[in-house]
């Protein structure tokens, strides 16, 4: 079963989440993959993620493929202008890869090459209706291609930004746009992502894609608070920092925080499945899936 | 959910139609320096050719550092602080705040157009008046009523 048939079906869907290396190694990929398979539905491949030159997405997401795990290959505007990003989805297509995530992406000045030139030729919500386009056959150009890529759009919305309500007129704009799937940022502010759910169920717009939260499972009190200084839009409740400051065994507290997390987010209404991000932490994934019960039936 | 079903914008990119001539490049020219005296000073005019201020409330979305012309990145601050320059208030946070203060709220709602960039430095006056861009919307009557029809007008169309 494909993502996309996942997501039509309704069951409850899980996506990981792996960054590709600074380098040319693809085992380390292939070794990360294997905290994934049989535990997941599909594996985002981050795009040089926080604007660090990485082992490319398209290439990561073929190694996924060959090892039997359905990649979401993300795509962002910062490093492609829109012949570059409509041939690389064209590259991906004809190398079977079926899902592709649409970012703006990080500014530049995050990364490690803050001297380079950000292209942002389209913007995020521009990248989805153009893959939305290619879908129904077309290049941007408006050239009839002679046979059109049949990707499952994903997109991505930050619930714990300000405005608050402007990120609910956003993800109009993505559904409008063409959005299949919607990825959240991790969730350490309960409270305001319920907030959050409730104004997108009131709008209806839960039926109209399908909604995946962000889990982050975090190791140490020191992760949680470099995101909270450093990681720009992302809320964390003082309940969780205090949790990780007193637990005698951090890393097995920060299992029980993403597991409670997820149980919580499961009961909500509209959340169509989560998105577990281990960043640096892989190998916990299938500890936490466990606990959380989210064994996978396929 | 059949996900084939999602309305697609219509026009997605500004083209160039009709194409910019030498001559009227010229004139394009002269005219910017007209547009340059009232739109630099009020609102810090960038010359992307592609105005979209009316749809902005009158804030240039162009002074963002990524150029977003649809909506704030996920990077704004508790205090609408950009996450590039702290030191600078996200434009699209301006831009929610001001359009909720001029009652014109259903324009944010519109997808903009991908970016013409033959238009870059081009006076956006000439280009509405030859038609290239869409002119500017100046009132919006019934703002409240337009953005509860645009929510209702998706449920019905999902029936």
């Amino acid at each position: 079963m494909t993502l996309k048939e996942k997501i039509e079906s309704n069951r409850f869907i899980v996506c990981g989440e792996i960054g590709p290396p600074q380098s040319c190694d693809g085992d380390v990929i292939r070794n990360k993959s294997k905290h994934f398979k049989g535990y997941v539905d599909a594996v985002n491949i981050t795009d040089n993620q926080t604007a660090i030159a990485r082992l490319s997405s398209i290439a990561s997401a073929k190694i996924l493929l060959d090892e039997g795990v359905e990649p979401i290959m993300q795509m962002t505007c910062r490093d492609r202008n829109r012949l570059a990003i409509q041939s690389d989805l064209l590259g991906a297509a004809a190398l079977g890869i079926r899902n592709v995530l649409c970012l703006t992406g990080d500014h530049q000045k995050f990364g490690d090459h803050p001297e380079a030139k950000g292209v942002f030729d389209l913007d995020s919500i521009q990248l989805i209706a153009t893959v939305a386009t290619m879908n129904r056959g077309f290049l941007l150009s408006g050239f009839e291609m002679k046979k059109a890529p049949a990707f499952l759009i994903g997109a991505a919305a930050n619930p714990f930004a300000e405005p608050f309500e402007m990120r609910i007129i956003r993800l109009h704009k993505k559904i409008q746009a063409g959005a299949h799937f919607i990825q959240t940022q991790p969730v350490f502010d309960l409270e305001l992502f319920i907030r959050w759910m409730q104004r997108v169920v009131e709008m209806g717009l839960h039926e109209k894609t399908a909604i995946l939260a962000g889990v982050l499972p975090v190791k140490s009190v020191k992760t949680l608070l470099w995101m909270k200084e450093k990681v720009p839009g992302v809320k964390i409740h003082d309940d969780y920092i205090n949790r990780m400051k007193q637990a005698r065994d951090p890393e097995e507290e920060g299992v029980q925080m993403a597991v409670e997390i997820i149980q919580t987010l499961r009961g909500i209404k509209g959340i169509r499945g989560i998105h577990l991000m281990p960043a640096l932490w892989e190998s916990i994934t299938p500890t936490i899936i466990k606990e959380a019960r989210l064994d996978m039936t396929n | 959910m059949n996900t084939n079903e999602i309305p697609l914008p219509k026009g997605l990119v500004t083209v160039n139609d009709p194409p910019l001539t030498a001559r009227e490049r010229k004139f394009s020219r002269l005219l910017l320096f007209f547009e340059d005296i009232v739109k630099v000073p009020l609102f810090g005019c960038q010359h992307c050719g592609e105005c979209v201020l009316s749809s902005t409330a009158f804030v240039c979305s162009q002074r963002c550092p990524k150029q977003l012309r649809n909506g704030p990145c996920g990077g704004t601050g508790d205090d609408g602080s950009c996450e590039v320059y702290p030191e600078r208030t996200c434009v699209w946070y301006k831009i929610y705040f001001r359009s909720q203060l001029l009652n014109r709220m259903s324009l944010l709602y519109k997808i903009n157009k991908v970016h013409n960039w033959n238009l870059q430095g081009t006076s956006s006056w000439l280009n509405v008046f030859r038609k290239r861009i869409e002119a500017p919307i100046w009132f919006v009557p019934h703002d409240e009523q337009k953005v509860k029809g645009l929510i209702a007008d998706d449920a019905e169309r999902e029936d």
